[in-house]
């Protein structure tokens, strides 16, 4: 079965505490939901392959619990990741308005410049929503994101979801194919580098 | 041929698959429509060798016209790139490879229609005039001999002997030849005859159906061994005062760099006569017309010195080795590292590790650096007078300093300061001192005195860091905590009236708050993060119970409050009307690369099942259990319910209900997935870890700064083929470096990649030393120098422009002149002085015509003589054709 597998890939699934991460991975291995979803506690971990156009990839998913408190120790799992899964709940703006503060997350704590995103609008089930498509597909375009909306309890769009953005990463080239993780070593040139000033290795004097 | 011939019995596995082949080559073959029942069965080893040969040319697609472009561009041959293709082939017993070799050129297609001519030559003969290509500097020797484009050799087998005897000669010329009659293959063949170093070839090409035959022949005669020649070369001896190297003097923070010997190891000066007409050269013992300096055409060619020794690459092999040392630090540096006593802090050498390494909670008093120094010296000074100590103080003091050049000015400052443990490395012993122990010594001074280690960023360890980077960043982490510790208990001792010496000093920029918590003393939790237990527990024994008290003590509270922070707003506990205060928490410990590796792995490695996930929930609890408890603590009297609207506040629901009067209220509770019953206890990980070593902890830092070193290098000599390699090492360092076990052996290749960069920029270097003084020259010149110096560094061959005349030239020229009468003055040397000419190295002369052969009526051919003419040896190769229809 691993044989054909033609990568490994480590996605993430972000967001708010009580989005409905833990339910929309839970959708996409198992096909099941659990109203009564226990909260995450630090760090979840599942696996998947997946078949993309006869390509397998074996899918190494992590969940991360969305409290407050919790954000000094997940981010550690960030590293390595090649795609990332950005959840808000369509009927609580305040996950919306909070994304902000998950990309700055992203970016601080991933090693890699090129991780593959993917905004996901959750419980569109619901009858009481109170953000609307196209904020989402606003706030996806602004950043450069996959958009999807999605519900964990009535499976739309959950399988879709992760098809495309694992397409995506295997379509991203430098991104998957190296085994080793991290980013390019920049030496020297740093006035090229702009933002990101990842001056090399180590700066031991 | 009997010869093979009575092998063939001997090869009884071999014979099916044989048989088999020759069967595929009957259909080839047009005598198999002639009768009606073909018989193989007969057929001798030779014939199948035959249709071997056939059947290769067929599957390499080489029958039929040589529809090839256009005469070959001028030095393309050169310039162009060469494919090649090779299989195996039997005869009998015998193991030959059969290799075509062709010049990669653009299909031009459209150019095919015109030069299907029935009459043309093949592409070979026409090659054989063209003189766009002679003399190619780096080519396949049938190239440089006959100038082709094009052909397939036939060379024994790796461990099959030469082809020595006439008959096997001949047999395997006559094979050649039936194979390109038999398929119309217009592609040279050679045979390699004779011992492989010998370089004779015998060969053939067959012209279109007017049966045109060339019969070309190698012929070689070796009067002696073809020795190495000096002849045209530089001895490198001559050049090495023109080097002016960096050679000794180390300095710290600087890598050594540059070659130890000449990297040059000659300059080959080509001069070419070329079209000269019959008759107007002399050129004899004594006298010659054909005086180099007058040649209207030189080339120079660069030979390098191979694997010259080079600083930079000697220090990183050297590095690399001790990597993959056994032996422990004291045996590779010598005697001088103190050995320990008693069971805590047995390795003084592993301090730096301890701080993350997982199962070793070394309490905070006995990680004292005061004991471990007076363990130390006792040591020390029983060793003093047997062991030396392998490096020098002032050296050691200048590496001390040049790691931590704040020390400088914090000594000065300190001797005012009541120190508390004498651990500077001034108070040990001086002869004593080796580096690394100095390190680590420094290092607990830091800690036990609340100075930071210099030169790193704040904060948590950067991932991104090699791991030693991430470990002092840890270590700052922690010095910055203890900071803020002391500084808590100094007020708070300060309260008490209680005088106390505190040394540190600056702000924290760190939150300082969170650090003072020191909840529920003497209750440590486990946590399964490890540097969370050293870190933490260190807090909690020091505390020995004088926990801090939050000032806002209400009177009305039966248990005292704890740990608060600030208030939630004007939010009030469920059951009382206290308020509910958010408690002063304690941060995750930072962890470095290693660690978190090891944590995703055992997180990873409970599976994906609802157990395996449980099972995760427990393990990281610890956080979520120190936060409840610091909660409780902070608000007594509360309720899971209000630490859940703190802390997850969406999993409490409050909703408007009407109660037993009819008013509406606000109702709140816990959502249902916070009421499933879950007991979170903390589970115990061990696991013993062997701390790397301190070389291999430095090799990505060592790797860095010479990856560093080189672009430097590079950038005052800028050589864009070392530009472009230095790209892609520095891509390929951080995938190779990145991991945190190392793979020996690709880190291997890839010091021997730096080492060939470091060798090309000594050699651009030398020979810019070399064509660089140029006297009385014009900026042109000296313009026109440097363009010449980064072609020969790029191009296999280059062109002197103005040949002899030319500024490069008369360098070269002078260059000859000194090396010979270098060579002059050692009588070891002496054949050498009588030449004439300058370096005067191998003479090579190719003479072109068309006659007609072998009948004066036959039709005029291409006919080639190549010859070298060099002190011991001399080469024809002669490609002679001749008609095959008028005779």
């Amino acid at each position: 079965m691993d044989d054909d597998v033609i990568t490994t890939l480590k996605l993430l699934i972000i967001g708010e505490s009580g989005v409905g991460k833990s339910s929309l991975l839970l959708r996409f291995t198992e096909d099941t939901f659990d109203p009564d979803q226990a909260a995450t506690i630090g760090v979840d971990f599942k696996v998947k392959t997946l078949s993309i156009d006869g390509n397998k990839a074996k899918l190494a998913i992590w969940d991360t619990a969305g409290q407050e408190r919790f954000r000094t120790l997940t981010p550690s799992y960030y590293r390595g990741a090649q795609g990332v899964i950005l959840v808000y709940d369509v009927t609580k703006r305040e996950t919306f308005t909070r994304l902000e503060n998950w990309l700055n997350e992203l970016e601080t704590y991933t090693t890699r410049n090129e991780i593959v995103k993917m905004l996901v609008g959750n419980k569109i089930d619901r009858d009481d929503p109170e953000v609307d498509r196209n904020e989402g597909l606003k706030f996806a375009r602004k950043h450069s994101m996959l958009f999807i909306e999605a519900s964990a309890k009535t499976k739309d769009g959950v399988q879709c979801a992760f098809e495309e953005l694992v397409e995506k990463i295997l379509q991203t080239p430098g991104l998957w194919e190296s085994e080793n993780q991290g980013q390019k070593v920049r030496l020297g040139d740093q006035e090229h580098d702009g933002g990101r000033a990842c001056g090399g290795y180590c700066s031991i004097p | 041929m009997p010869e093979i011939e009575t092998e063939t019995g001997r090869d009884e596995g071999g014979k099916s698959q044989q048989q088999h082949d020759t069967d595929m080559a009957a259909d080839s073959d047009p005598e198999s429509e002639v009768f009606e029942i073909t018989d193989f069965t007969t057929a001798s080893e030779w014939e199948r060798f035959v249709s071997r040969v056939e059947e290769v040319l067929n599957e390499w697609k080489l029958i039929g016209l040589s529809a090839g472009s256009v005469n070959p561009e001028k030095g393309e041959y050169t310039s162009g790139t060469w494919g090649e293709k090779c299989l195996d082939i039997n005869f009998a017993d015998f193991k030959f490879y059969i290799t075509h070799y062709f010049l990669k050129q653009e299909c031009e297609k459209d150019n095919g229609k015109d030069k299907l001519e029935e009459d043309s030559f093949p592409l070979a003969m026409q090659d054989l005039l063209c003189m766009n290509n002679d003399f190619p500097p780096r080519a396949h020797c049938l190239v440089r001999w006959y100038g082709i484009r094009e052909f397939v050799v036939i060379t024994p087998g790796t461990n099959c002997e030469a082809i020595i005897s006439e008959s096997k000669c001949n047999l395997l010329h006559s094979s050649v030849s039936i194979a390109l009659a038999n398929s119309g293959c217009q592609v040279p063949i050679f045979v390699q005859i004779q011992q492989k170093w010998r370089r004779v070839y015998a060969g053939e090409c067959q012209g279109p159906g007017c049966a045109q035959t060339l019969r070309w022949s190698t012929f070689a005669k070796v009067v002696t061994c073809p020795l190495c020649l000096r002849s045209t070369s530089l001895s490198a001896s001559h050049f090495d005062t023109l080097l002016g190297g960096e050679v000794g003097g180390v300095e710290f923070g600087k890598l050594p760099f540059g070659a130890c010997e000449e990297p040059i190891r000659e300059l080959h000066l080509a001069t070419t006569w070329p079209h000269l007409a019959e008759g107007i050269v002399v050129d004899n013992d004594v006298y010659s017309d054909l005086d180099p300096l007058q040649a209207p055409h030189w080339s120079v060619r660069v030979r390098t010195a191979d694997n010259p020794q080079c600083l930079l690459g000697d220090f990183l092999t050297e590095f690399f080795k001790l990597c993959g040392r056994k032996e422990s630090t004291e045996e590779v540096l010598g005697r001088g590292m103190p050995e320990e006593e008693g069971k805590e802090n047995s390795d003084i050498s592993s301090a730096l590790s301890k701080l993350t390494e997982p199962a070793a909670a070394v309490p905070i008093s006995k990680l004292s650096v005061s004991n471990i120094v007076h363990s130390a010296r006792k040591h020390i000074r029983r060793h003093r007078h047997t062991d030396e100590s392998p490096l020098k103080t002032d050296v050691l003091n200048s590496v001390l300093l040049y790691l931590f050049p704040d020390a400088a000015v914090e000594k000065s400052s300190e001797s005012s300061r009541n120190r508390t443990a004498p651990t500077n490395p001034s108070g040990i012993a001086e002869q004593e001192k080796t580096p690394d122990y100095e390190f680590v010594l420094e290092l607990r001074y830091r800690w036990e005195n609340n100075y930071l280690v210099y030169g790193l960023a704040a904060g948590p360890p950067d991932l991104r860091c090699c791991l030693l980077h991430q470990k002092l960043q840890m270590l700052n982490c922690c010095i910055e905590r203890k900071r803020a510790r002391d500084e808590a208990r100094k007020v708070l001792e300060g309260n008490r009236g209680r005088e106390r010496k505190v040394s540190g000093g600056g702000p924290s920029d760190r939150p300082t708050a969170g650090s003072t918590r020191e909840v529920s003393p003497g209750k440590s939790w486990d946590s399964w993060s490890d540097s969370e237990d050293e870190f933490f527990e260190c807090l909690s024994d020091q505390g020995e119970g004088e926990a801090p008290h939050a000032e806002g003590d209400k009177e009305g509270s039966k248990v005292k409050a704890e740990g608060r922070l600030h208030p939630q707003g004007n939010m009030t506990l469920l059951n009382s009307t206290e308020l509910l205060y958010i408690p002063v928490t304690q941060e995750p410990a930072p962890m470095t690369e290693d660690l978190l590796e090891e944590q995703s792995e055992v997180l990873a490695k409970l599976g994906t099942s609802a157990e395996g996930t449980h099972l995760r929930a427990r393990m990281q609890s610890a956080c979520l259990l120190s936060d409840m408890e610091s909660f409780k603590a902070a608000n007594p009297g509360c309720a899971l319910d209000d630490f859940v609207r703190w802390y997850s506040p969406r999993d409490y629901v409050e909703e408007e209900v009407e109660d037993e009067k009819g008013n509406m209220v606000l109702k709140g509770m816990m959502s249902s997935r916070m009421m499933i019953p879950g007991n979170m206890w903390v589970e115990a990980w061990e696991s013993a870890r062997k701390p790397a070593d301190v070389t291999q902890n430095l090799l990505p830092c060592i790797l860095h700064a010479a990856i560093l070193k080189l672009k430097e290098e590079e950038s005052v000599e800028d050589i864009p083929s070392v530009k472009k390699s230095i790209q892609q090492a520095i891509s390929q360092a951080s995938k190779l470096l990145h991991t945190l076990s190392h793979d020996y052996k690709k880190l291997e290749d890839f010091i021997n990649q730096l080492m060939a960069l470091e060798t090309a920029i000594t050699q651009a270097r030398s020979l810019k030393a070399k064509f660089a003084t140029c006297e009385g020259g014009t900026a042109e010149d000296t313009e026109e120098l440097e363009k010449f110096v980064s072609s020969l560094l790029e191009d296999p061959e280059v062109v002197v422009l103005g040949a002899g005349q030319g500024p490069a030239g008369s360098i070269i020229h002078r260059l000859f002149i000194n090396s010979q009468r270098a060579a002059l003055l050692s009588p070891m040397e002496d054949e050498f002085g009588l030449e004439k000419k300058p370096g005067g190295g191998s003479n090579k002369i190719l003479l072109r015509t068309c006659v007609p052969r072998p009948a004066p009526y036959s039709k005029a051919l291409p006919q080639r003589l190549f010859c070298v003419l060099m002190k011991e040896e001399f080469r024809l190769a002669g490609a002679f054709s001749s008609d095959t229809t008028f005779f």
